[in-house]
């Protein structure tokens, strides 16, 4: 399990690839990869994630970055007419510089992460991380995954929650391919 | 049935009626006239004697209103909005949520939270305990004999970081937003308030008329393929300044008075007496254990050890009663940050190793959740981000803390030493960097 402050590293080494393949990069965005990279890639960072705010949710994610920003490590950047970036800040740079080896473990993840879902918008992420979550946690449930996930959240739709589980059915055997 | 109304220096009159009488009458209830809200910040601040009874009075209060302002017709202009309101049901969630706010605080140990975090085993914490005493016999009798279910009034009184046996569904989680919410939680809300009226500092002050007033429940986005149109608390633009008093009195209260370093140090030495006296050194997870041990019995307790040279917390009750408590030795600065994150753990280690370790104590903490972006309903009723509409809420800084005590009795030589040794220590201390 990663420490703390390995952890904090790798998340804003994510953040930083994130927004080099085109993301926002605003909490959610964050949230959400960080749960495909915990949960698809096995990246052990110790967060809970319950279903709840726009699909997968952590808490403790949330405390951990409130816990970099008062540590002058990550700034908000307003960018309207959305909500705002969060952006590592120079001492966050030199903070992530002081873990080379632990960043050069889970870099391909991290790629990989911010490869596939990178360029998504908030809607588009919370179907994908929902599309997830149901795959992982709801095995052996009656009706279709698809089904469960509009049960769950009402405001997607049936054909995008389809098309969200096709998309994630495929990095999940991409995934295994590659052994993470 | 006749209303019964309770003076409240906060609220003016707080409106019960005799069926939810009966919860305020229990013995789990009762119990919060005897927790103090702030554990011992009255020895600094002498006007801090209130209690977890009148907070959680209050809570109930402005989760009332805050209820009556988002589900009043007028202010429900979405159709995604009209869709999680279940009309016919109104009623039975209005009390719950009441019953639920009255109770959110039921759990808690002696002194609040002075002593949660190292004297209960690993996965128990107040909200836990208030959960088990929502179940427990006397309340369940209770809620049932008013047609409500304890699960939905533990579930709206914890919300979903702590209820963890089902998921909420839209409705549950706004409800639940309302008591617990980051950016609008009227627990928040009322301590704020509560507090600074006690210490007698304004800072904690804001409109919450206004802001309760203009509080409504709104997609996040407007509607388009980028944002979710998952459904949140927010408010209308007009109460935003009313927002941002909020969020700046959150800070102005943390800074000044939740973080201040003296009330720290009483909470680690009040820890350090309760870790002495109790008989494993931790309170047990025993709801009936719970109801037995209040504020006055470890007061009364922790004076006879002050009085008896060989009980085993006199150390620690000496430094709470007659004001002999350990003293700042170091605090980081925004330099020290940037060379070492954690730069308060390797002064405390180094200080460890010059003095002892029971000559020093280390206190770190860092605010909770997140909280400032939520959904603002322009005039012309699009949907915006907070954080884009306000240039304040961006500003608002973080509060954390990261401080070294030092004991009165090693306090000179200690000054010294750290003038010496200070730069060395916080720049020796590389990352952990092991995988």
């Amino acid at each position: 399990m990663l420490k703390r402050m390995q952890r904090d590293a790798v998340l804003l080494s994510l953040m930083n690839e994130m927004r080099a393949k085109g993301s926002w990069c605003g909490e959610t965005h964050i949230q959400k990869s960080a749960y495909f990279l915990q949960e698809l890639l096995n990246v052990p960072m110790n967060l809970e994630f319950i279903l709840y705010k726009h699909g997968p949710y952590s808490f403790g994610l949330t405390d951990a970055i409130t816990a970099m920003r008062a540590d002058s490590l990550l700034e908000y950047q307003s960018r309207p007419p959305y909500g705002p970036s969060l952006l590592p800040t120079k001492t966050g740079q030199h903070f992530l510089n002081q873990y080379p080896k632990t960043l050069d473990k889970y870099a391909e993840r991290i790629q990989f992460v911010a490869e596939k879902i990178g360029k998504m918008g908030v809607a588009e992420l919370e179907r994908q991380a929902t599309a997830l979550y149901v795959t992982l946690n709801e095995k052996g449930i009656s009706n279709s995954r698809a089904d469960m996930i509009t049960e769950l959240k009402p405001h997607i739709k049936r054909d995008q929650a389809e098309k969200a589980l096709e998309s994630v059915d495929a990095m999940i055997k991409e995934t295994s391919e590659k052994g993470y | 049935m006749s209303t019964q109304e309770i003076r409240d220096p906060i609220h003016n009159f707080i409106r019960i009626n005799p069926e939810e009488m009966q919860l305020l009458d229990s013995a789990p209830f009762q119990r919060l006239r005897h927790i103090h809200q702030l554990a011992l910040t009255y020895l600094l601040y002498p006007g801090a004697t209130h209690r977890r009874f009148e907070h959680s009075l209050g809570v109930m209060e402005l989760a009332s209103r805050v209820f009556d302002v988002v589900t009043n017709e007028d202010n429900v202009i979405d159709g995604s909005v009209k869709r999680i309101i279940p009309n016919g049901l109104l009623g039975y969630w209005k009390r719950t949520l009441r019953m639920a706010a009255l109770c959110h605080d039921l759990g808690h140990l002696p002194f609040s939270h002075a002593a949660e975090d190292e004297l209960l085993p690993e996965g128990w914490d107040h909200e836990r305990f208030t959960v088990e005493l929502i179940r427990s016999h006397e309340m369940k009798k209770i809620l049932s004999r008013m047609k409500l279910d304890c699960e939905d009034v533990a579930k709206l009184a914890v919300g979903p970081k702590h209820y963890k046996e089902s998921r909420f569904d839209d409705w549950e989680a706004i409800l639940s937003e309302i008591i617990t919410g980051d950016a609008f939680g009227v627990d928040r809300m009322d301590y704020l308030l509560r507090d600074s009226h006690h210490i007698g500092v304004a800072y904690g002050r804001f409109d919450h008329y206004r802001l309760i007033d203009t509080l409504r429940i709104l997609p996040k986005a407007s509607d388009d393929d980028l944002g979710s149109q998952e459904l949140a608390l927010g408010i209308e633009v007009g109460g935003l300044h009313s927002a941002e008093s909020l969020l700046l009195a959150r800070y102005f209260m943390f800074s000044q008075v939740y973080y201040h370093h003296v009330r720290r140090i009483y909470d680690i030495h009040l820890k350090d007496f309760l870790k002495n006296w109790l008989p494993t050194g931790m309170f047990t997870t025993s709801i009936e254990d719970l109801l037995q041990i209040t504020d006055n019995e470890v007061i009364s307790e922790l004076f006879m050890a002050v009085r008896d040279k060989e009980h085993p917390g006199h150390d620690a009750a000496c430094r709470i009663a007659r004001r002999r408590h350990y003293r700042l030795l170091y605090q980081r600065s925004r330099e020290d940050l940037e060379m070492n994150r954690e730069a308060g753990k390797a002064v405390f280690e180094a200080a460890c190793e010059e003095f002892g370790s029971s000559e020093v104590r280390h206190d770190y903490d860092i605010q909770k959740g997140g909280g400032l972006n939520f959904p603002v309903l322009s005039r012309d009723n699009r949907i915006l981000s907070s954080l884009t509409e306000s240039d304040a809420l961006e500003k608002v800084p973080l509060v954390a803390i990261d401080y070294v005590y030092i004991s009165p009795e090693c306090r000179k030589t200690a000054e010294i030493w750290r003038e010496r040794n200070l730069k060395r220590i916080i720049t020796s201390k590389e990352g952990e960097d092991e995988c």
